[in-house]
C-alpha cells in the first residue's frame, strides 16, 4: 500500500470519519461491504469518499472478492461488515486466507462499547471467534486508536507473510469526536519480520544444490506473493533441474517450460509427483509440505535433503525437517542464490543428464488426459481446455473446490503469475465468483473466468448481481455434472459407490441460464460438444455484461491421477486400481 | 514427558492471555502451567509457561509463539540453550 500522511492530519472529526481517512491513507482504491447498525457511522463518510465501496449481496461474498483483488494485484484487499451476522459472515473468507497467506483487511463495526459483554443486540465476540485464523486483530474502543490500528492492520497484512487482519471498532468509537493523527512508520516490538536471508544460509544451499544427483525445485503459493517468478526463471536456467509448482503455485514458472513437470500432490502428474519421491534434493521455495502434497509423511521423499526457504520461520521443520533452512523474502533469497550457485557450480557441477532423462520419460508416458465419454456427451475436461484454449494466457482464471478446480489446475496452461486464483488451504467451495468479481475489480482490462462447479455455484452465485449492477463483467462456466462431483468420486472409490447425497439434480434444477439472467447476465447453455467452441466464443465477444454458460457435462468423469488420502505418493493410481508401470521405468 | 520453562514477554493488552492460550490449545501443545505478572514496564507483561511437548519440538512451539503480534520475546528458562531435534515431523494420518 502506497501511504503518505494525509493533509487532514490533525483535524477534528469524528471516529467515522477517521476510519474514511484512514483507509485513503492506506492507499485503499475500493473496498467489498455492506452496512448495517454498528457500523452505519462509517458509512456516511464513505458515502463522500474516493473509495469506491462495491455493496455485495453477502459478506462472504465481500471477503472473498477482496481476496480475489489481493491475489491479483499483490495489494492488500478490503472488506467491510457490520457486528453479530455480518462479522460472522466474513468467518470463512478470513479463515480461507489465512491458509493461502492473502493479505486482506477487514473491518466490522461492533455493539458501542457499554454493551459489549452484554449479550447486546448483533453482539458477537468477533475478535475472539478469529483469532485462531487472524495474522492479527484488533477491537478498538477509543477513536484516537482508529488511524494506528488501520495503518498498523496494512502494514501486518502486507508484509512477512501475508494474511488477514480483522479491525472490529466499537460504534461509540465511530461516532465520537477525535484528533485524526496518521502515525508515523509502523514499528511493533513483536513483529519484524525477516526478509534478508543468512549469507551463510545462501551458500550452504548453493552447496547442496551443486553436489545434488537429483534436485527438484518445489514451488509453493509464496513465490507469487514475493513477486520472483523472473528470478525464479533465472535461477533454474543456471541449474537446469525440473520444476513443481503446487496448486497454490500455478503460473509461478511457465508450463509450457520444458523443465516443468507440473503439480504434484494428490492429484499431480505422475512426473511431478514421482520427481518428488525420488529427488535427492528438494529445493523448496514458498511451499509449505502441506498433507495434500506429501500424502503419507513418513514416506515422503525419503532419500532428499532439504533446502527449503520461507519468510515465515514457523513453517521451518513444521512438517518435515529441512538441512538447510533459509528464512527471508524469497525474492531477496533467490536473488542472493543466483550468484551464490553460479559460484559453486563453476567449481563443480553434478550431471543431471540421467536424472532429466528419467523425468522427461515419465512426463512422456503419462501425460494428464482423459477419455471421452463414450456416449458422445460433453467432456468436462474438454470444456475446461478449450476455455484455457481460447480465451489464452493473458486470463485470469478462478475455481472453486472440487473436480472442477483440479482439472482447472491440470488443463489450462498458466504462463504468468496472478492469472491463476484458488482456494487451496481451506477448499472453500463457492470461492470462485466472488473471487472473480474481486479479480475483475482489480484487473478490469483483464477477462476473467470462472470456472465453477454446479455445487459451488449454489453457494455464492448471488454476487453475480453485484457484478450486473456495478460493471463487473465476470465470465463463468459452470461444469454441471449434477453431483457434488468431487465428494462423489471419493464415493465411487471408497465407499462402494453409495452415493450418500452428492446428487444435486442440477441439470433439472435449478435453470442456471435463467437464474443468470435473472441476475442480470447473458444465460447460456451447452451440451453439446459440437457446440462447445462456438459457445465459448459467444461468450468472449461479451464484454458488457457478466456471462454464465451451464456446461452440461457427463456426470462420471473422475480426476486423474490420484494419491488416496493417507497413502503414499509412491502409490499414485493413473486411473482406477492401475499404477503407472514402474518397472519399465529407470528412477 | 518433556517439560521445558519458557518467560514470554508480551504486550499487557486485553486479549493477550487468550491469544496465548489460544495457540496452544488449537495447536494441541499442553500447558502444565501458566503464570502471569507484570514487568517494571507498565506496558509489558511477563508470562511463564511450562509446556508438555509430548511429541511437539520446542522450537516449533516457540517459533508458532513468535507469530502473535503481541508476544515481544521468548526464552527458555532452566535448560538454557535451545536445541532443534532433527525427527520433529508429524505423525502420519489419513486427511
Ligand atoms: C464449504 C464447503 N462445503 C463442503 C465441502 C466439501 N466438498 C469438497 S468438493 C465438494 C463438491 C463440489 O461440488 P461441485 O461444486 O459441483 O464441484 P465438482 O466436484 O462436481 O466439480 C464438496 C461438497 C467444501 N470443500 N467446502
Ligand atoms: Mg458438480
Amino acid at each position: 500500500m502506497t501511504t503518505h500522511v494525509p493533509t487532514v492530519n490533525g483535524t477534528a472529526m469524528t471516529g467515522a470519519t477517521s476510519l474514511v481517512k484512514s483507509l485513503e491513507a492506506a492507499g485503499v482504491d475500493v473496498m467489498f461491504g455492506i452496512p448495517g447498525g454498528a457500523i452505519l457511522p462509517a458509512y456516511d463518510p464513505i458515502f463522500d469518499s474516493t473509495i469506491r465501496h462495491i455493496l455485495v449481496r453477502h459478506e462472504q461474498g465481500a471477503g472473498h472478492a477482496a481476496t480475489g483483488y489481493a491475489q491479483v494485484t499483490g495489494r492488500a484487499g478490503v472488506c467491510i461488515a457490520t457486528s453479530g451476522p455480518g462479522a460472522t459472515n466474513l468467518v470463512t473468507p478470513l479463515m480461507d486466507a489465512a491458509m493461502d497467506s492473502v493479505p486482506l483487511v477487514a473491518i466490522t463495526g461492533q455493539v458501542p462499547s457499554a454493551a459489549i459483554g452484554t449479550d447486546a443486540f448483533q453482539e458477537a465476540d468477533i475478535r475472539g471467534i478469529t483469532m485462531p485464523f487472524t495474522k492479527h486483530n484488533y477491537l478498538v474502543t477509543d477513536p484516537n486508536d482508529i488511524p494506528r490500528a488501520i495503518a498498523e492492520a496494512f502494514h501486518i497484512a502486507t508484509s512477512g507473510r501475508p494474511g488477514p487482519v480483522l479491525v472490529d471498532i466499537a460504534k461509540d468509537a465511530l461516532q465520537k469526536q477525535t484528533t485524526f493523527t496518521w502515525p508515523g512508520k509502523i514499528e511493533l516490538a513483536g513483529y519484524q519480520p525477516k526478509f534478508t536471508p543468512d549469507n551463510s544460509a545462501i551458500l550452504d544451499a548453493a552447496k547442496l544444490i551443486a553436489q545434488s544427483k537429483k534436485p527438484v525445485f518445489y514451488i509453493g503459493g509464496g513465490v507469487i506473493k514475493a513477486n520472483a517468478s523472473k528470478e525464479l526463471a533465472q535461477l533454474v536456467e543456471i541449474l537446469g533441474a525440473p520444476v513443481v509448482t503446487t496448486l497454490m503455485a500455478r503460473g509461478a514458472f511457465p508450463d509450457s517450460h520444458p523443465l516443468h513437470l507440473g503439480m504434484p500432490g494428490m492429484h499431480g502428474t505422475v512426473a511431478a509427483v514421482t520427481a518428488l519421491q525420488k529427488a535427492d534434493l528438494l529445493i523448496t521455495l514458498g511451499a509449505r509440505f502441506d498433507d495434500r502434497v506429501t500424502g503419507k509423511l513418513s514416506t515422503f521423499a525419503v532419500n532428499a535433503k532439504v533446502i527449503h526457504a520461507d519468510i515465515d520461520p514457523a513453517e521451518i521443520n513444521k512438517n518435515k525437517f529441512a538441512d538447510v533452512p533459509v528464512v527471508g523474502d524469497l525474492r531477496e533469497t533467490i536473488t542472493a542464490l543466483i550468484p551464490a550457485l553460479k559460484a559453486e557450480l563453476s567449481k563443480n557441477r553434478a550431471d543431471l543428464t540421467p536424472w532429466l532423462a528419467s523425468m522427461n520419460n515419465l512426463r512422456a508416458t503419462y501425460p494428464l488426459g482423459y477419455a471421452l465419454p463414450d456416449d458422445g456427451s460433453l467432456s468436462p475436461q474438454l470444456v475446461i481446455e478449450r476455455i484455457g484454449k481460447i480465451s489464452g494466457t493473458d486470463t485470469i482464471f478462478t475455481s472453486g473446490v472440487g473436480q472442477h478446480q483440479m482439472w482447472a489446475s491440470q488443463f489450462i496452461s498458466y504462463e504468468k503469475p496472478r492469472t491463476w486464483l484458488n482456494s487451496g488451504g481451506a477448499g472453500t467451495m463457492g470461492y470462485g465468483v466472488p473471487a472473480a468479481m474481486g479479480a475483475k475489480v482489480g484487473a478490469p482490462d483483464t477477462t476473467v473466468w470462472a470456472i465453477d462447479g454446479d455445487g459451488c455455484f449454489q453457494m455464492t452465485n448471488q454476487e453475480l448481481v453485484t457484478c450486473a449492477l456495478n460493471n463487473i463483467p465476470i465470465k463463468v462456466a459452470i461444469i454441471n455434472n449434477e453431483s457434488l462431483g468431487m465428494v462423489r468420486q471419493w464415493q465411487t472409490l471408497f465407499y462402494d459407490g453409495r452415493y450418500s447425497n452428492t446428487n444435486l439434480d442440477s441439470k433439472r434444477v435449478p435453470n442456471f441460464p435463467l437464474l443468470a439472467e435473472a441476475m442480470g447476465c447473458v444465460g447460456l447453455a451447452c451440451d453439446n460438444p459440437g457446440d462447445l467452441d462456438a459457445t465459448i466464443e459467444k461468450a468472449m465477444s461479451i464484454n458488457d455484461q457478466p456471462v454464465v454458460i451451464d456446461f452440461r457435462v457427463h456426470r462420471d468423469a473422475m480426476v486423474w491421477p490420484m494419491v488416496a488420502a493417507g497413502t503414499s505418493n509412491d502409490e499414485i493410481m493413473i486411473a482406477r486400481a492401475t499404477a503407472p508401470d514402474w518397472d519399465s521405468q529407470e528412477l | 514427558m518433556s517439560i521445558h520453562t519458557l518467560e514470554v514477554l508480551v504486550e499487557n493488552e486485553p486479549g493477550v492471555l487468550a491469544r496465548v492460550a489460544g495457540l496452544f490449545a488449537r495447536r494441541a501443545y499442553n500447558i502444565d502451567t501458566l503464570v502471569v505478572g507484570p514487568t517494571e514496564n507498565s506496558e509489558i507483561s511477563k508470562m511463564v509457561i511450562q509446556v508438555n511437548l509430548e511429541g511437539h519440538s520446542l522450537e516449533q512451539v516457540m517459533a508458532q509463539l513468535d507469530k502473535l503480534i503481541t508476544v515481544i520475546s521468548i526464552k527458555e528458562l532452566i535448560d538454557g540453550a535451545v536445541k532443534s531435534s532433527k525427527h520433529d515431523t508429524q505423525p502420519d494420518y489419513q486427511n
